[in-house]
């Protein structure tokens, strides 16, 4: 008996979850905006899909390879910064399109930093924004869904520019079930809805970041357009913002540790998306957004470490 | 180890060992820039060469002369000598080429490269290993900006020297002519610089203990 | 809900195969003695004892065979009647070699004269120390800490409140719940006679709401003791921590860096009390201890154990551990210490002895992924990725400044890391680091008073004798 016995230093229990099952669940978390997308902007949308996942795995497996590093493709991390990758971009967009954003976010972003945990910034985020300064006709193009005038079809507007000019030309509906111009994931509001509670349910995001992001984003139309409610409501049910809120924002490389830092992440986010919407020449602000406060995120780190138990009291 | 007091010694470093671009990280504005064109690169490197060499060597001449406590003011007044010169001279015989680099070529009076030089060498030593330093320099980070350059405008605009290599088909990436090309174009040469220099040293190690 | 303050994170660690739930419901039992004890020397925090028996001699069981060596420090005695075979070494389960007597017991349970106290209910508080001193109680929560040093305040400070830590927050241990069913009335009367002889006006008893029954038990039993009451606490691990337990019961934050008594506090295990009522109503010391084995055994149980008993006797007890068993645990599982060889004895801060299978094998360790929930368990409210990524790189100073010495070693960020890397561990290594620096900087820099000094004196005789 006793050969077979271990020595280690305590704790002798763990937790069951695992970065691997984080990973699984996440996935699982953005399948229903995935299948919605597929719904909603056809084969095209899984085919691009199918790319991006492939190309950041593989593009992951390939660099660990070359360099002799252990394999980290078994953690599940590529495939959900290729899902995420996949959903920032357009149905019409061309197949090359994800497999230079998934080398770029594996490779540039995410490895090349020191792999998981040490990207100073959201590797799918930042391989769209790439994306969208290189080949911004091909990336920064919003398709119509299959229900509304077809995939081939780019629309003129999105819902975003069309409420600028007149909130009510959008149906609420339209917005929430994604039958709307948009890129692949950011759409059908209800599955993303669906993957944020879960996620949430699950203890696997921290709920600040999505309530304070899509709450800051919220109060300011309400008060910058005079308590225009239907506004507001539609602002938030528009373009990247859930999308962003739920996935993005909350990637654990970068946003901050301690819960207050995760309050400002969500401020953060939140202002500036709507400044972007708001007063500046992108249709759309999520992503640049997130991309600022993910850079700020050592900073915001460094002031906002929880004081040591007993340690409040001292100075009193 | 390389003697940098003779001629060559002075020229290698500059060119290879201690590369302003690679090693010594300086001079990094024009090296952001203006490099999203070949032809840019060469011209803004052998620009900055002339000024590199000619300033060396009358700081170098003049290095017993300058009071110590006057000196950079003094450097400044020589550097902007040979800038104005060379700014004046390309705007006579290479237009086109001045109108790219833009203000860039004026700003070579305050770049660190030269400075660091006339502080760290040419302030020290004699006019012929000055000279040798200025050129070392000078070509060293004329190579380096070259290769960026050639590789952004590869990239960014499917060309090298202004001719078409990319295949019709090809969409140029935006990004390689704005500066964030640049910083990621930079980084990724650095560590592949780093991975040889790294490599040579594991190689230099293994020969000495198999000598020792 | 409970009255109670929520200390900062905390986990519900996951127990297996006879966890709390099926042993709870074990009585105590009297493990039979065996023919040979070794009973260590250093079973506290503190300086050794020192042998006071040699070989060949006779001893009666409850007789000192150790004496205590310095303030912080406790006596040791015979747990059974028989003859001295050697004054030695042994190994602990800590693998630490300590100073040990082994005696052949003569199964006569052969017992010294006992003292009972003539008035225990008028006792001063010297003569109450001196009682618990010479009983050589100490933490039998699992930290071995000299009980009688916790109850003399320092100078300017004075005990307001007695804290009775019953919320045995480990994972499988069930020792304390046992004695608080079985030994309820002793418990009670252990707290009051202390707070007589100390003149505490308060004293709570901290019970883990998961043991409905020990609350109900003691509640009833304390009912006509002024100043005693029971509370309920939230089932999270470290409930039982010091400084957890005093702010859930006071609301009070053990300031940094300080000990209990600084809020007015002293924390004592249901297991300590009940030993200090035996030693002040009978006169009987510290020779045996109430020690769950569960885990991956046959039969779990609780067990009545003499100190001294190899845990071999234990596990046969049990009926022998099962074929999955991977490890052995001394303690609970969360701070507990691993060990092989079962020759090693119980001693007095033995909480339990388990067995655990491969959920105990350590699961290779990938990258942080900055997932902050190390943050969100520590229950002293720090930063364990950061800590950890400081050591790592060894920067010390910065470890430090992030609270690394304030870390209590409790396991709850370890316990939740998904990339399972080895936070505590680390922390044990860099404090470790950090008291050696911090002495060896104290040193020079008395070395170097010291040479100023000296060169100073010389310099003055040198001007007197100019």
């Amino acid at each position: 008996m006793q050969r077979h016995l271990t020595i280690t230093p305590s704790p002798h229990v763990r937790d069951r979850a695992s970065t691997k099952n984080i990973m699984q669940e996440v996935c699982l978390a953005l399948a229903p905006a995935g299948i919605a997308s597929v719904i909603l902007f056809g084969a095209a949308a899984l085919k691009l899909i199918c790319f991006s996942v492939l190309t950041c795995v593989l593009t992951e497996y390939l660099y660990q390879l070359i360099t002799g590093h252990k394999s980290t493709v078994g953690d599940w991390s590529a495939v959900v910064t290729g899902l995420m990758l996949a959903y920032n971009l357009p149905a019409t967009a061309p197949w090359w399109i994800p497999v230079v954003g998934g080398v770029i976010a594996i490779l540039l972003v995410k490895q090349m930093f020191g792999g998981i945990g040490s990207n100073f910034m959201n590797p799918a985020l930042t391989a769209r924004a790439v994306l969208f300064i290189s080949w911004g006709g091909l990336v920064a193009s919003y398709p119509n869904t299959v229900y509304c005038g077809g995939v081939d079809t780019i629309s003129s507007a999105t819902p975003l520019a069309l409420m600028a000019a007149d909130p009510s030309q959008v149906k609420f509906m339209d917005l929430l079930l994604g039958n709307v111009p948009g890129i692949l994931g950011e759409t059908c509001k209800i599955a993303l809805l669906l993957g944020g509670a879960y996620l949430i349910i699950r203890q696997i995001i921290d709920w600040r970041i999505p309530a304070c992001f899509i709450g800051t984003v919220f109060v300011l139309y309400l008060l910058t357009s005079g308590f225009n409610f239907e506004l507001a409501v539609k602002e938030i049910f528009a373009g990247g913002l859930m999308l962003g809120a739920f996935f993005m924002a909350t990637d654990y490389a970068t946003c901050p540790l301690s819960r207050k830092g995760r309050i400002l992440m969500g401020l953060g986010c939140g202002i500036f998306t709507f400044v972007i919407r708001a007063y500046a020449n992108y249709p759309e602000g999520t992503s640049f957004a997130i991309l600022f406060m993910n850079v700020l995120t050592p900073l915001i780190d460094r002031y906002t470490m929880p004081k040591c138990f007993g340690e409040v009291k001292k100075h009193a | 180890m390389l003697k940098k007091d003779t001629f060559l010694g002075a020229f290698l470093n500059g060119l290879i060992y201690e590369n302003p671009t690679f090693t010594l990280m300086l001079g990094m504005c024009p090296t952001l820039g203006i490099t999203t064109a070949a032809m840019n690169g060469v011209g803004m490197g052998l620009a900055t060469t002339v000024v590199l060499v000619f300033s060396n060597l009358f700081i170098s001449m003049l290095r017993n002369i300058i009071p110590d406590k006057v000196r950079i003011p003094s450097y400044i007044v020589i550097i902007a000598s040979f800038v104005t010169m060379i700014d004046l001279l390309m705007q006579a015989f290479l237009p086109s080429l001045r109108a790219a680099l833009g203000t860039y070529i004026q700003l070579i009076v305050v770049n660190c490269i030269i400075f660091a030089r006339a502080e760290s060498f040419a302030a020290k030593n004699p006019p012929i290993q000055a000279i040798g330093d200025g050129l070392g320099m000078g070509l060293g980070f004329t190579w380096a900006i070259t290769l960026l350059s050639c590789i952004r405008e590869l990239i960014g605009s499917g060309s090298i020297f202004g001719f078409r290599l990319m295949p019709e088909a090809y969409q140029p990436m935006a990004i390689m002519n704005q500066v964030p090309g640049g910083f990621i174009t930079l980084g990724i040469l650095l560590i592949l610089v780093n991975m040889i220099k790294a490599a040579i040293g594991r190689h230099n190690q293994a020969r000495k203990e198999e000598l020792a | 809900m409970f009255g109670a303050r929520l200390f900062p994170g905390g986990i519900h660690p996951r127990e297996g195969l006879n966890g709390k739930a099926e042993n709870s419901g074990n009585p105590i039992q009297e493990l039979p003695a065996v023919s040979r004890v070794i009973i260590p020397l250093s079973q506290h925090i503190g300086a050794p004892a020192t042998a006071t028996v040699k070989k060949g001699d006779h001893v009666l069981m409850g007789q000192v065979i150790g004496e205590a060596a310095g303030f912080v420090s406790a006596p040791v005695h015979a747990s059974v009647s028989g003859t001295v075979v050697e004054v030695g070494n042994c190994k602990l389960a800590s693998g630490a070699t300590v100073p040990a007597v082994t005696i052949d017991n003569d199964f006569q349970d052969e017992w010294v004269e006992l003292h009972p106290s003539e008035h225990p209910e008028n006792l001063t508080a010297e003569e109450a120390q001196q009682i618990i001193r010479n009983a050589g109680i100490v933490g039998m929560g699992g930290a071995t800490f000299p009980t009688q040093v916790k109850l003399t305040p320092g100078a300017g400070k004075s005990i307001e409140k007695l804290i009775i830590n019953g919320a045995e927050c480990e994972p499988y241990l069930t020792a304390d719940h046992r004695l608080m069913l079985e030994h309820t009335g002793e418990i009670v009367d252990g707290v009051r006679l202390l707070m007589l002889a100390f003149g505490v006006k308060e004293a709570v008893i901290g019970v883990e709401d998961n043991k409905k029954d020990a609350i109900s038990a003691l509640t009833d039993a304390c009912s006509g003791v002024e100043g005693l009451r029971v509370q309920a606490l939230p089932v999270r691990y470290p409930q039982g921590g010091e400084k957890q337990l005093i702010y859930a019961i006071t609301k009070r934050e053990v300031p940094v860096g300080g000990l209990p008594i600084d809020v007015g506090c002293v924390v004592l295990n249901v297991g300590t009390v009940f030993a200090c009522d035996q030693a002040i109503r009978m006169g009987i010391p510290l020779v045996r201890r109430v020690t769950t084995v569960g885990g991956l055994v046959n039969n779990p149980g609780n067990f009545l154990v003499r100190i001294g008993t190899p845990v071999k006797a234990l596990f046969e007890a049990c009926g022998g551990t099962l074929p999955s068993c991977k490890q052995l645990i001394s303690g609970g599982p969360m701070m507990g210490i691993s060990f092989k060889d079962t020759d090693c004895p119980v001693t007095k801060g033995t909480s339990g002895i388990l067995a655990l299978g491969k959920e105990s094998i350590y699961p290779e360790e990938t990258s942080c992924i900055r997932c902050a929930r190390c943050l969100d368990a520590c229950p002293m409210r720090l930063a364990p990725s950061r800590m950890d990524s400081y050591i790592r790189h060894e920067r010390y100073d910065d470890a430090e400044k992030a609270g690394v010495m304030n870390c209590i070693e409790c396991g709850a960020c370890t316990y939740v890391c998904p990339a399972k890397r080895l936070l505590t561990q680390s922390f044990r290594m860099g404090k470790k680091v950090i008291n050696t620096r911090k002495k060896a900087a104290a040193a020079k820099a008395a070395a170097e008073a010291a040479q100023l000094a000296a060169e100073k004196a010389a310099n003055e005789k040198e001007k007197k004798e100019a």
